[in-house]
């Protein structure tokens, strides 16, 4: 008799269990595509052991997904207010329509990924694309569409598309509070189980510390929870937490602040990150990525390793310089980094230098990096506090009130004028952020 | 509108907010800076949809987490059950202070809209400004009955009776920045 549940093992989460049907997304071509994309771009050059690919993040996702869903639909955890604003939490074939569609969703949030994830998306796309665009080409593609309709019932590929790229992405179609919330389940900025996946495993495969967290307490305290407001807590329901959740939810947030800082900040997995862009722009026809799901699924890390290390040993090929400095690590070197002085005297500081070493050096010698904050200002959701009532987490917490925005710039020249670099910025840093007064 | 710019019209719109006593938290400065954007027609170019408690910009969001990064904002604690307030910092002063020509140009936009908003909590933020995104969305040929409906369908959790009022509401605002701006 054919098995109805497969597992597969994991070292973050022990076993992933799929149905029949979730198992023709994990063998469609899009998915399979996913176990040749780095989850963390090149960031192996520097921690070795990252080497994990997008496929088993996704398969995580769609594990810790289940979870939330199953945690924060159970009778016991629904209050009757919360019931009277999402109807569909008393119907259980809706309940099992939405539950399945969540975990496709969870699978299928990623396979938009160009090579080596997020390193090279922006400057290598048309204009208006990026991963989220690709992701909902392929959900609403022929493959995907086949295994949206061989369910039982079928799944609107609509639903599925707003589930895996939330509604920053899904513009054009219009979230109810129940859709909104399970995009939170995947995509949220609080408790999207992407980031607890892509946290835990990073952490796990780059071997630090940090991005660990305590997530079986913290999915057990999920609830649904009218949001706090000035009039008695009838605000619209949205992700949150029991006060008992509350510190590993501050140990989350802490674990991303962390991580960014020592890990996905790194300066020389960021240089890495310029660099194979760099080499991109001149191996792509044109210098972009093609945005056809065909050209999408033909090109992969594999590709992209086997050019590099090609045109890394033969001058005359595009992208020669790039990718020597790649394969025979002579990347760029920090002559500047964002710095909390220089930030109270110009926020944009480390722009300035970079345009003044540009100025000075030329700018094949020269290469900028940002990282802007995204997400909060302050994490805000509700928690339900032991009276019952349900307050905003930054008032029951004050950790959350400090952690601070992740955020990092750089300028980066090439090693072989880094002392000269060095002794101009000496001399000059200070002058060149100087801010100017705005011209009429 | 260049970054700067934008940056000079949200420090100066929380400042505006705070010197009327608003408690100027992230809703706070997300819907005021929804009605200075759709209704008053400064070119702040965010990009908002309908989330979280109404019209919601997610590169707003983005962008307030960069003012606090780059120290031009900061959180002030408020008693016990408020949630905390984002405040203009010295340095977001001398920021301002260098983008003269865009503070006198939106200076009155932004006090019309402090004015009218200062009191308000995130509640009446959340069905005034999905008030005022219905009215955009079913244009101005629509009777006030018809966008309290349409309100109370996209937020179950407001009253007909407060989704009326929140039309009426911005109705008349909507008239006096028409009379006072012509956008």
């Amino acid at each position: 008799m054919a098995k109805n549940f497969h597992e597969v093992r994991d070292p973050i989460h022990v076993f992933v269990r799929l149905d029949t049907d979730e198992r023709k997304i994990l063998d469609s071509k899009p998915f399979q595509r996913l176990r040749h994309i780095h989850q963390l771009a090149q960031s192996y050059l520097v921690y070795p052991g990252a080497t994990h690919k997008r496929f088993e993040h996704s398969l995580g996702v769609m594990e810790l997904a289940r979870r939330v869903f199953e945690t924060v639909t159970q009778p016991s955890a629904l209050t009757d207010e919360v019931k009277k604003l999402i109807p569909e939490l008393e119907h259980p074939d809706q309940l099992t329509y939405w539950r399945r569609v969540l975990k496709m969703a969870a699978l299928c949030h990623d396979i938009g990924h160009l090579p080596f994830s997020h390193a090279a998306e922006k400057e290598l796309l048309p204009e208006g694309w990026d991963h989220e665009r690709l992701t909902i080409d392929i959900i609403l593609g022929e493959e995907m569409q086949a295994i949206w309709n061989s369910v039982t019932p079928p799944l609107r590929s609509d639903d599925i598309v707003k589930l895996a790229v939330g509604p920053r992405k899904a513009k054009d179609l219009t979230f109810s509070n129940w859709e909104a919330i399970l995009s939170e389940i995947i995509v949220g900025d609080s408790f999207g189980v992407d980031r607890m996946d892509y946290l835990l495993r990073d952490a796990y495969h780059a071997g630090v510390p940090y991005g660990r967290f305590d997530h079986y307490r913290l999915i057990d305290t999920l609830r649904i929870l009218p949001s706090p407001n000035d009039e008695n807590n009838r605000g619209e329901p949205v992700l949150g937490v029991e006060q008992g959740g509350l510190e590993t939810a501050e140990a989350l947030l802490l674990a991303r602040y962390f991580m960014y800082t020592q890990v996905y900040f790194h300066p020389v997995r960021r240089i890495y990150d310029i660099h194979l862009k760099d080499f991109l722009k001149e191996w792509l026809p044109d210098g972009r990525f093609g945005t056809t799901t065909k050209e999408h699924l033909e090109l992969t890390d594999a590709e992209v390793t086997t050019a590099i290390r090609t045109a890394a040993g033969d001058k005359d090929r595009p992208g020669h310089d790039p990718a020597r400095r790649i394969t025979n690590r002579e990347h760029f070197r920090v002559l500047y980094r964002r710095h909390p002085k220089d930030v109270g005297v110009n926020p944009e500081a480390a722009l300035a230098v970079y345009e003044a070493a540009v100025k000075e050096f030329g700018d094949t010698q020269v290469r900028f990096d940002q990282y802007r904050p995204r997400g909060a200002a302050a994490p805000d959701f509700p928690v339900r506090s032991s009276d019952d009532s349900v307050v905003s987490s930054l008032v029951m917490s004050e950790v959350l009130r400090m952690i601070p925005a992740a955020t990092t710039e750089y300028v980066f020249v090439a090693p072989e004028i880094r002392e000269a670099a060095k002794r101009w910025r000496d001399i000059h840093k200070n002058e060149i952020i100087k801010p100017e007064k705005e011209n009429s | 509108m260049t970054e700067p710019q934008q940056i000079t019209v949200l420090l100066q719109l929380a400042e505006e907010l705070r010197k009327r006593g608003s408690w100027c938290g992230e809703t706070h400065i997300q819907k005021a800076s929804y009605f200075l954007q759709e209704m008053l027609a400064v070119p702040t170019n965010y990009d908002f949809i309908l989330y979280k408690h109404g019209p919601f910009s997610f590169d707003l969001r983005d962008a307030l987490a960069l003012l606090r990064a780059d120290g031009l904002l900061e959180i002030e604690l408020r008693p016990y059950p408020y949630s905390p307030s984002l405040v203009v910092t010295e340095g977001a002063k001398r920021f301002r202070q260098r983008h003269p020509e865009t503070l006198g140009r939106y200076a009155g936009q932004i006090s019309l809209v402090a004015d009218k908003l200062e009191s308000k909590g995130v509640a009446e933020l959340e069905r005034l400004a999905t008030a005022l995104y219905v009215s955009l969305e079913t244009g101005a040929g629509s009777s006030e009955q018809d966008r309290a409906q349409r309100l109370v369908e996209l937020k179950p959790h407001v009253s007909l009776q407060q989704a009326q009022e929140a039309v009426e509401t911005v109705k008349r605002f909507q008239e006096e920045a028409a009379r006072q701006w012509n956008p």
